[in-house]
């Protein structure tokens, strides 16, 4: 047999002899490599359930315009081009515009964007009602909602106006008269006082026999249950087709009117009725009669000369709540924005979710697509990328303070196992000496029976590390963790070391014993 | 010639003179009994000529050297080299067979051999007991086996510390035996003993009392 293997056999069966004692000893050590390896495992995976996290907390990456103000549609979706794939979890255009609600005299800031990706983007969003999802719908900002007295299913329009032009344009001041205007083909808008005051605005376009083709009427500034509704009324509206300016208003009273103008009945006062007559709605007369007013009085919209404003009625189907700036916007598709102010296809910001390992990651992300684009600049939200470094430094030092903690108690119990392990050796150690064991001797043996401990217990600690932090993962992320390949070898060695560094003044202790004194007969 | 060589030698602890200026010498292949009563200083002048000790004064010679001043770690290197133990209780290593037992001591000196170590076992007649742990063994079993263990690395001298003290006079016997088999065979015997009849089978015995040399006694009727 060699000498090796004689110190094999030595300490396997020393090991082997005190039992119920080394396992003490092993099992401190395993549990301290379990959680040790446990730890470094979440350490390592964490960053990356942790992004997963803060996705929630909505776009960690912008794209801006560099340089000009606007950027193209199609520049921002090249840049898209260059992100790994799998990483983009969503992408949301934002082009902002100034908007009026004219009826009560206030601006807000439009946003136009993409519905089917704010969600991804913007998690958070907590909506009463819900997300737009065909045209002319909006979502308004909470604080909009509120200062507006909006609610869900309401109605409101909203009017976009390029340079300077105000709604006073329109009551007169044009040369001419309106009679002059009423040419075929031609486009006539006006405006005339309704209920309380307040405007209506129509706009008729007129055939060929400059009878009356289509009309749309803004009412948004009366009542909405009562005069709101001769914008909407299609009876109502229908009525002017065809007829020839100018109009009459048949009193409401008169219930003849709208019920009976179908039916062959009153032939004569239906032929003049409707040649020109228009019923007023029930319950708005004063909005009807204003109607009417508005088309007699209307002139012709400059020929040659683009709308300078557009109006539009938007439902709302969504009031935002997120406690942020969000607030205070209106949402409305990116289409609808483009058709009411032009310039398709133009964006001012395109917010990215962008799913990465770590922020450098991220860095190297959006330093992959400056590289590449000329008009477009990424940049991180620093807010967002920042709280997830700041969590995970937090968690990273807290890991280490666990680690070192329980690599002490591991220690302690390793030291405190083994001293009494040579203390119960005395006499061994002692007959050892007598026979010729060198101090080195007894070292190297007891070392050696430390280590193959740590081994051991390293081996079935690491083991034990990486089920716990399955669990763990599970549990608190939802998801499993990737293995580390070197964790395991890692986790042994580290274990031998710390088993070996608990033995040293065990050792110390065996090596002073003095054969003399312990192997005296009496 | 002289094997062992003690001269002058005193160990003082404080105030006791365990050993006071106590001189004796050893001839090579000689079978000597120190004998005294407890507190007589033979465990100390065992331990000093084992190598486990140091006089505080005086000179050891072994084999011609002085051994007195070495470092312990030198005098580990001599004991191990020249000098087989015999306790008196056994001490085996509990968890070894009583051939790995044997080969511990071959480890220590230079390499295991199982052969060698059951041969040493067959002459003592324990060779069929070689795979039994010491707890598996009678007492007087395992002194034989301690026997064999002092003799594997042919030690130039057999130290041995009331080696029959735990014996049954049957298994006494039997020891005394084996060491008049190693007395034939040229062996220098030094067994330190309180018993006058383990001391009566020696050639010699020196007779130790209060740390000093009382007497020597020839044994006329040692057979060999």
């Amino acid at each position: 047999m060699s000498k090796r293997k004689m110190f094999l056999r030595m300490i396997t069966a020393s090991l082997l002899r005190r039992r119920s004692r080394m396992l003490i000893a092993l099992l401190s050590i395993a549990v301290g490599a379990a959680i040790l390896s446990g730890l470094v495992t979440i350490y390592y995976d964490v960053p990356r359930q942790m992004s997963a996290q803060f996705r929630n907390y909505g776009a960690n990456m912008l794209l801006l315009p560099a340089g000009e103000s606007s950027m193209t549609r199609e520049s921002a979706e090249n840049a898209l081009q260059s992100l790994p794939a799998d990483a983009l979890i969503g992408a949301t255009p934002y082009r902002y515009m100034r908007m009026d609600m004219v009826s009560r005299q206030l601006s807000f800031t439009t946003a136009g964007t993409d519905f089917e990706q704010v969600m991804k983007t913007s998690p958070y969003f907590h909506i009463e009602g819900s997300l737009p999802e065909n045209d002319r719908e909006v979502l308004l900002g909470k604080a909009v909602a509120d200062q507006l007295g909006m609610r869900v299913g309401r109605s409101m329009e909203l009017t976009w106006q390029a340079g300077a032009q105000t709604t006073a344009d329109h009551a007169g001041g044009a040369e001419g008269n309106p009679e002059q205007d009423r040419q075929p083909g031609a486009t006539l808008t006006g405006s005339a006082e309704g209920w309380q005051n307040a405007l209506i605005y129509v706009t008729v376009t007129l055939d060929d026999e400059a009878k009356i083709k289509t009309i749309a009427v803004d009412a948004s500034l009366q009542t909405e249950e009562f005069g709101g509704r001769t914008a909407t009324d299609e009876t109502f509206l229908a009525q002017f087709i065809g007829k020839s300016l100018p109009l009459t208003l048949n009193e409401a009273g008169d219930e003849s009117g709208i019920e009976n103008n179908s039916t062959a009945g009153s032939e004569s006062s239906s032929e003049s009725a409707s040649a020109s007559g228009i019923d007023a709605l029930s319950g708005a007369t004063v909005s009807s009669g204003a109607v009417v007013r508005a088309i007699n009085e209307a002139r012709a919209v400059q020929a040659g000369s683009a709308p300078v404003e557009s109006k539009r009625t938007f439902t709302v189907t969504g009031i935002l709540d997120t406690g942020g700036e969000e607030e205070d916007y209106i949402f409305m598709s990116l289409k609808d924005l483009e058709d009411m102010t032009g310039e398709p296809g133009r964006l001012d910001v395109m917010e990215l979710s962008v799913q990465a390992a770590s922020t450098e990651d991220l860095q190297k992300i959006a330093d992959d697509i400056n590289a590449g684009a000329t008009a477009v600049t990424a940049r991180l939200v620093k807010r967002v990328t920042r709280s997830e470094t700041t969590v995970l430094g937090k968690l990273q030092s807290l890991v280490y303070l666990v680690t070192v903690v329980v690599l002490l108690l591991t220690m302690i119990s390793v030291s405190t196992t083994m001293m009494a392990v040579v203390t119960e050796r005395r006499r061994e150690i002692g007959l050892r000496k007598a026979l010729g064991a060198s101090d080195n001797s007894i070292r190297t043996e007891f070392l050696g029976e430390g280590l193959f401990l740590g081994l051991l217990g390293g081996l079935l600690g690491g083991l034990l590390g990486f089920v716990f932090a399955q669990v763990i993962s599970v549990n608190v992320f939802g998801s499993p963790i990737t293995l580390q390949p070197l964790l395991l070898p890692a986790t042994i060695a580290v274990s031998m070391i710390i088993a070996a560094v608990s033995c040293l003044l065990p050792i110390r202790s065996a090596v002073a014993v003095d054969p003399a004194l312990v192997l005296k007969g009496e | 010639m002289k094997l062992l060589e003690i001269k002058n030698v005193s160990k003082i602890y404080g105030d006791l003179k365990a050993l006071d200026n106590v001189s004796l010498h050893v001839d090579k292949g000689e079978w000597v009994a120190i004998m005294g009563p407890s507190g007589s200083g033979k465990s100390t002048m065992m331990n000093i000529i084992g190598c486990m000790d140091k006089p505080t004064s005086g000179e050891v010679l072994l084999d011609g050297k002085d051994i007195s001043k070495e470092s312990g770690k030198a005098l580990t290197e001599i004991r191990r080299d020249k000098i087989g133990l015999i306790f008196q209780q056994f001490h085996m290593v509990n968890y070894l067979t009583a051939v790995e037992n044997i080969m511990v001591s071959q480890y220590y000196h230079s390499l295991p051999d199982e052969k060698e170590a059951l041969d040493a076992l067959e002459r003592v007649g324990l060779r069929e007991r070689a795979k039994h742990l010491p707890s598996q063994l009678s007492g007087g079993e395992q002194q034989r086996v301690c026997v064999a263990r002092a003799l594997i690395n042919h030690p130039e001298l057999i130290l041995a510390d009331e080696p029959t003290g735990n014996l049954d006079e049957a298994n006494e016997n039997i020891v005394l035996d084996l060491f008049r088999q190693l007395h034939r065979e040229g062996t220098t015997l030094i067994v330190v003993t309180h018993d006058p009849e383990v001391a009566e089978a020696a050639q010699r015995t020196i007779v130790l009392e209060h740390g000093k040399v009382a007497r020597e006694i020839i044994n006329e009727n040692f057979v060999e």
